[in-house]
């Protein structure tokens, strides 16, 4: 999953990253995904991971990183 | 493919129409002219159940579950048959961006508080959040909700707020954490009579007049924790939740209204005479109807397209920034179009032709501009 997530949102970017995407970067605060960029995402884990995510999630604390989407994921 | 209706969301919009017929075929232009609300008019509307479409049963609502087709199909009926095009807009401002969130994103406590209220027409909503320094880039917003034993304290001012004036209950969205930008956004529900919240007087437009309109100002305001909306941090995630729905369901009513003003465009060329000839058989004309038939008709598929994919649970980002585009700008250049076709007639306030032009304008600005929308489009695209 952490490789899918990390593709997805390179090429979200364009590659317009100066260094590649890790899994601790801030994607919320650093600009990474601005607010299509998040709707595309949310729309994606749904589409292509089969999961559902709730808008009441869509917070801060469960997107700001590779890794805590990943563990938001693993707990729903 | 399957475009067709139901026959019962078919008969739900012959019902509505007759209501309308019924209740708002005056010509409202004294209260166009003086700017002034009827609230004896959205009572009628409530106690029809018509905003209950975007609440459920338990909340006072309409049905089991929020059936966006067969509220879009509603307002649909509304706006072709209600000749005030302010009062369709207002509920649906109403039902999707205050209603809606509170359905979705709402404690126990405050459904039940709120919606039954609101559903009977009892207490009106308002959504706040656009602000003197933030409009399009709503998200760079300034007022703040800085926490402090117990509750939330709200400094700032909210402009162009749709039913503010009257409003009993305000949506407001503050940031709790601006070091987050558009994720340290969250969202409150303020009561009228809160000290601290001043409630500016209405402030007349070019159109949709009979809504009132105007600014809110918020001065040390208390709001309990129990009246945040969702959690901290909620307010993105809260206004694109229901964005898409209140989309279909603002624009189907002027999709209603562009349908009733081709009619009437038809109806008046082919009876006005010049030239010995009524003037539909000139080309001229002819075309120009022909146009704000293509209109109307891009209009409805782009709409349909986004509230099923609605229905069926599906994103529509991309499909809900065409439609507010399309059917916005079209309803614009058709006013217009329906205003040439009626020479000096559709100039004169009294035939009710050129209002729709002037109701027709707000379109193209509220709820993300044309331009924005472009962008929007555009940035899909991957541009
Ligand atoms: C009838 C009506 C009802 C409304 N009701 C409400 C309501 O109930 N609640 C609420 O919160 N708000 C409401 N609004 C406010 C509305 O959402 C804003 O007016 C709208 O978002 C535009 O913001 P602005 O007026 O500050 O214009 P600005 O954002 O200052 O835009 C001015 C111009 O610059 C253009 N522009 C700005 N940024 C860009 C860009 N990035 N790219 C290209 N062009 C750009 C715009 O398209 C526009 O042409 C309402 C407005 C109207 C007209």
């Amino acid at each position: 999953m952490e490789a899918v997530l990390l593709n997805y949102i390179t090429q979200l970017t364009h590659e317009q990253l100066d260094t590649p995407l890790t899994v601790d970067d801030d994607l919320l605060g650093s600009g990474i995904l601005d607010s299509i960029g998040m709707m595309k995402l949310v729309s994606f884990i749904e589409t292509e991971l089969s999961m559902v995510i709730p808008p009441e999630d869509i917070l801060i604390e469960n997107f700001m990183t590779v890794k805590h989407i990943i563990t938001y994921l693993k707990t729903t | 493919m399957d475009f067709s209706w139901s026959t019962t969301q078919l008969a739900y919009k012959a019902k509505i129409i007759s209501f309308a017929e019924a209740n708002f075929s005056e010509s409202f232009i004294k209260e166009d002219q003086e700017a002034t609300f009827t609230r004896a008019n959205w009572e009628k509307c409530a106690a029809f159940g018509l905003l209950g479409l975007s609440t459920t049963t338990a909340y006072g609502g309409a049905t089991d579950k929020v059936d966006i087709l067969t509220s879009t199909i509603a307002m649909e009926g509304l706006g072709y048959a209600c000749k005030d095009n302010g009062l369709p807009f207002a509920l649906n401002a109403q039902m999707w961006t205050v209603q809606y969130p509170i359905l979705e994103f709402g404690s126990e406590a405050q459904k039940k508080k709120y919606l039954p209220k609101m559903c009977s027409g009892e207490w009106i909503g308002c959504h706040g959040l656009t602000e003197p320094n933030a409009g399009s880039d709503v998200f760079s917003m300034e007022m703040t909700a800085t926490k402090v034993n117990g509750g939330y304290l709200l400094n700032g001012t909210k402009q162009h707020i749709t039913m503010a004036p009257v409003a009993d209950v305000f949506l407001i969205f503050a940031k709790t954490n601006p070091k987050l930008g558009a994720w340290g956004i969250s969202v409150f529900i303020v009561d009228k009579n809160t000290k601290g919240l001043t409630i500016g007087k209405n402030r007349p437009k070019m159109g949709l007049r009979t809504v009132p309109f105007g600014n809110l100002t918020f001065k040390d305001c208390f709001i309990a924790d129990t009246n945040r909306l969702g959690k901290e941090g909620a307010g993105w995630a809260i206004t694109n939740s229901s964005l898409e729905y209140d989309r279909c369901t603002i624009l189907a009513g002027q999709l209603g209204a562009m349908e009733k003003q081709l009619e009437d465009t038809i109806a008046f060329v082919k009876n006005r005479k010049q030239y010995n000839k009524p003037i539909s058989q000139f080309q001229a004309i002819s075309h120009r109807v022909a146009d704000m038939r293509l209109r109307l008709e891009t209009s409805r598929l782009l709409l349909q397209k986004v509230a099923w994919l609605k229905s069926e649970g599906k994103p529509a980002t991309l499909e809900s920034a065409m439609l507010k585009l399309q059917l916005s700008e079209s309803f614009v250049a058709s006013s217009l179009d329906a205003i040439r076709c009626n020479g000096g007639r559709g100039y004169i306030t009294e035939h009710g032709v050129e209002r729709d032009l002037r109701d027709a304008v707000g379109s193209i600005i509220y709820a993300g501009t044309s331009d924005i929308q472009k962008n929007i489009i555009a940035k899909l695209l991957g541009l």
